[in-house]
């Protein structure tokens, strides 16, 4: 029950969109979400994975089987789509029951076989109901249902949480996490929404422009991104033009100098400063060894378990996610929290605070 | 919008209700309404063997119609949708529109060019007649179908159907018909009640034996008018019993389906 992609290269005919170069594997019962602004090619992978394009170059490889030139109908994957794909025309009954009929299984056996899988997805009153009547939550577990009942080698999901409103897309992710446990199969699940990526992937790869260009379990991801730009794709990000300081035991940033572990970057060399906004404290809460900063606050925000405050300190600006409902204009920097990343232009980020303008 | 809407209604229909009561009047001259009440110009229309001969060809050519427009325009209409290539969903629009932008009357001429030579002598065939039939009819069934395809997205379907491990046929079967049988039925509804009362090209074509029954009518319309009425009702009732047909058969083969 693995996946992998085999440096695969695919472009899109009249243009300079596809993927290039992936080389990606997912394991026995592993979920690996891959996430990426629209059109870095993570939808182009799943395509070319359930056998709706053909790479240019590389193979894909299901269970050790080479599948890159089968057609979809031979691949035997279960894929739930964005749109989900019910047949307007068959009962959920029916739909579930729809692969297990192809593969020549006796209508009484079928059936049962459907109606356990409806059960397992808590839809079992629904069986004889037509899609059109069903809720975007429910027909999503029925499309879950369906593309899990004749035991397929691994399953997909592109985007199928991207239809429903918030509230839902959180209790389905917990769903679609369950199912999966339980069938215990290799998932290769599309989005863009990275915090959902997080919550449910055990590893995410991240793409940009057609290329992988990080994989590793959401902490690595969160931690110790490897560029600029990966800092600020995922989760919040103060980001900053820094240099490390010549004793290679802090860094000058436009906040102030920092003092941290330079890990293997020089004295004097240019470097991007990353640190996530909820391992910043108020001053007030700082435990020893820290680096203290004086700021003045811009905005302060209440977001009920949170609070978000954005302080000027120095040249910068610096966001504060905190529990602390006490005013403070001091903040404290933990030497670990501070990672310092290869040096890009600020441009290079997609939504990163830090530099004032 | 009431009043447009009572006067339209108004044209519509009363040339229709005094059809109704002529063919059942005795006499009818300068006045308003017929004299007398009679059935005898509904047998007289039955008796005719000219009349008789015609309703059957209209039946023959309508049946053979509907069947070669679910034959020709849905694997064609299929075709189209599935097309990647711009240029040929261009040029299959513009063939399947053709016969709507052409007049009935050059199409007409043309047959009668073509087909009075001595390599193709057809004229006046049944065959002929269907086929004349068909191409004005096609673009109906094609354009009716090509939209629902495209508004249900039907390429979505398939391809759902096919990560469920569905082979070409079997998702043909299971799916596209089933889903399409809906649009099928309703330009059938159009093709038959076009097909039936068609005259331009059905006038210009057909061979004495095989006229249809609006080429037939307009000599009714030189005898008495009760006649022409009765002749013309019949008329009426065949174009509502094809469209009534046409649709049961269609949805009576999407359920078997």
């Amino acid at each position: 029950m693995t996946i992998q992609f085999q440096s695969i290269d695919y472009r899109y005919p009249g243009s300079a969109n596809g993927v290039f170069d992936v080389d990606l594997s997912i394991g026995d019962g592993e979920f690996l979400a891959v996430i990426g602004p629209s059109g870095s090619g993570k939808t182009t992978l799943l395509k070319l994975l359930a056998g709706f394009a053909r790479p240019a170059a590389g193979r894909i490889l299901v269970d050790g089987r080479d599948i890159t030139d089968l057609p979809p109908e031979k691949r035997r994957l279960g894929v739930v789509f964005q749109s989900y794909g019910l047949f307007p025309h068959m009962s959920a009954l029916d739909n579930v029951a729809y692969p297990l009929k192809i593969r020549g299984q006796a209508r009484a056996e079928r059936r049962a076989r459907a109606a356990q899988a409806l059960e397992r997805v808590g839809l079992a009153q629904w069986a004889h109901s037509m899609p059109a009547a069903m809720s975007g939550g429910q027909q999503q577990r029925i499309a879950l249902a369906r593309a899990l009942v004749f035991s397929p080698s691994a399953l997909l999901l592109d985007e199928p949480l991207s239809a429903l409103d918030a509230a839902l897309r959180v209790e389905m992710r917990e769903e679609i996490l369950r199912v999966q446990r339980a069938a215990n199969i290799a998932t290769l699940h599309i989005t863009h929404d990275q915090e959902e990526a997080l919550s449910i992937a055990d590893r995410i790869a991240i793409m940009r422009a057609g290329r992988i260009i990080q994989i590793g379990t959401p902490k690595e991801l969160y931690d110790q991104p490897v560029s600029r730009w990966v800092a600020s794709f995922i989760g919040q990000a103060n980001l900053w033009e820094g240099r490390v300081g010549p004793d290679r035991r802090s860094v000058r940033t436009p906040i102030g100098e920092l003092s941290c572990d330079t890990g293997e970057h020089a004295a004097d060399a240019p470097v991007t400063v990353l640190i996530r906004p909820e391992a910043i404290l108020p001053g007030d809460l700082a435990p020893a060894g820290t680096n203290i900063l004086a700021g003045r606050v811009q905005a302060d925000r209440f977001l009920g378990a949170a609070r978000r405050v954005d302080l000027a300190v120095g040249e910068g600006l610096v966001r504060v996610d905190t529990h602390s409902r006490a005013p403070f204009d001091t903040i404290a920097v933990p030497p670990k929290s501070i990672r310092l990343l290869p040096p890009e232009p600020v441009s290079d980020s997609v939504n990163a605070i830090g530099e004032r303008t | 919008m009431l009043l447009i809407t009572f006067a339209y209604l108004l044209f519509l229909a009363t040339p229709i209700a005094l059809l109704f009561v002529g063919s059942f009047g005795e006499s009818w001259s300068n006045t308003i309404l017929p004299h007398g009440f009679t059935t005898r110009w509904y047998l007289e229309v039955a008796a005719d063997p000219s009349f008789q001969r015609a309703f059957v060809s209209s039946i023959k050519v309508v049946i053979a119609t509907c069947v070669l427009n679910v034959v020709i325009g849905l694997p064609l209409a299929y075709a189209i949708y599935s097309s990647a290539r711009r240029g040929v969903r261009l040029a299959a629009k513009i063939m399947a529109l053709l016969p709507i932008a052409v007049p009935d009357l050059v199409l007409g001429f043309g047959f009668i060019l073509v087909f009075s030579s001595d390599t193709a002598p057809w004229l006046g065939s049944i065959g002929l007649l269907i086929a004349a039939h068909v191409i004005l009819t096609l673009p109906y069934t094609v354009n009716t179908v090509l939209a629902d395809m495209q508004q249900l997205r039907l390429h979505d379907y398939e391809q759902v159907a096919a990560t469920l491990s569905a082979p070409f046929w079997t998702r043909l079967k299971d799916i596209v018909l089933p889903l399409l049988a809906t649009s099928v039925l309703s330009s059938l509804l159009t093709v038959a009640a076009l097909s039936i009362g068609e005259f331009q090209i059905s006038n210009l074509i057909s061979g004495f034996l095989s006229r249809t029954y609006p080429v037939v009518l307009l000599q009714a319309f030189y005898g008495a008018t009760g006649f022409a009425c009765a002749a013309t009702v019949v008329l009426l009732l065949l174009a509502i019993l094809a469209s009534c047909a046409s649709s049961l058969t269609a949805s009576a083969s999407s359920r078997r389906a």
